[in-house]
């Protein structure tokens, strides 16, 4: 590493560190809870830009090259995740805390959405946390699919209501209300594991191992 | 044993890994592929698409934010 091309990001480091401690500490001044969420974002954006983590690839990959590691990767923080929600809303109820999460049935327009978005996102090469952690690295390119993505999200957001008048929802179905918290949990992790598996298989068969 | 190399600076995934895969076709056992790319992602996803083929890679962070692969084909 004692290649000249390598310029010492040591200076930078702290300076960054040291800028951010003072606008938390200044923030909390104001707001614990806006600290508190910035904290977690940065903390967020810290892990993803390290992990390398690209919901496109995981999504991407299977087809075009017949890699699947990152898509079990994503089938992993799945499983992680509805743990945690699990534990999380289980809680809630326990202690009659109101819980406010932007879910909603799926529709045609989720269809559609997600269609538009995925195509998207291929050409882009990020989805939305790959296009920041990019703009974060410097590619210039993705200044221009974050602008697309603002438009894309701003019209999304306005003419929603109109698309769910349009088409109907499908009634929205909580499992826990139907099996119980144990049983959907065991069902949700045994699909989680069989999707594992068929991710393993097909590797298998496109790599010819 | 000849070097080979291709352009793919600037270009974003998966654009690098399918011009690499075009281009391993063309190429003899032996051969050795140069790659030079300033995008991590892209990096690393040819480093662990080489491993799970079974290719021989070598990837060297050569300046910050430079990676400069080498790939040996060593089967068809």
């Amino acid at each position: 590493m004692e290649n000249s091309a390598f310029h010492s990001q040591r200076k930078w480091n702290i300076g960054f560190i040291l800028f951010l401690t003072l606008l938390l500490a200044l923030l909390s001044q104001i707001s614990i809870r806006l600290t508190l969420i910035l904290t977690l974002g940065i903390s967020i954006g810290f892990v993803l830009q390290k992990s390398r983590f690209c919901l496109v690839s995981a999504l991407r990959d299977p087809i075009l090259i017949g890699m699947t590691q990152l898509t079990r990767a994503f089938l992993l923080l799945l499983g992680i995740s509805i743990l945690g929600f699990a534990l999380v809303s289980w809680g809630a109820v326990q202690r009659n805390i109101p819980l406010s999460l932007n879910v909603f049935p799926l529709g045609v327009h989720t269809i559609v959405g997600g269609l538009l978005f995925g195509i998207g996102m291929v050409l882009a090469g990020g989805c939305t946390t790959g296009i920041l952690i990019r703009i974060g690295e410097g590619f210039a390119m993705q200044l221009v699919a974050f602008f697309g993505l603002v438009v894309g999200a701003v019209l999304g957001e306005r003419s929603v209501i109109n698309w769910r008048n349009a088409f109907g929802e499908w009634p929205g179905i909580f499992l826990p209300d139907i099996f119980g918290w144990v049983p959907t949990l065991i069902l949700e992790i045994a699909i989680l594991s069989a999707l594992w598996q068929l991710a393993k298989w097909w590797q298998k068969k496109q790599l010819g191992e | 044993m000849t070097r080979f190399a291709i352009e793919i600076w600037g270009e974003m995934c998966p654009i690098p890994l399918i011009k690499a895969k075009k281009k391993l076709l063309s190429m003899q056992c032996g051969d050795i592929l140069v790659l030079e790319t300033e995008h991590s992602c892209t990096s690393r996803g040819i480093v662990v698409w080489a491993q799970a083929n079974r290719y021989i890679i070598e990837e060297k962070e050569v300046a910050n934010g430079i990676w400069h692969l080498e790939l040996t084909k060593t089967h068809d």
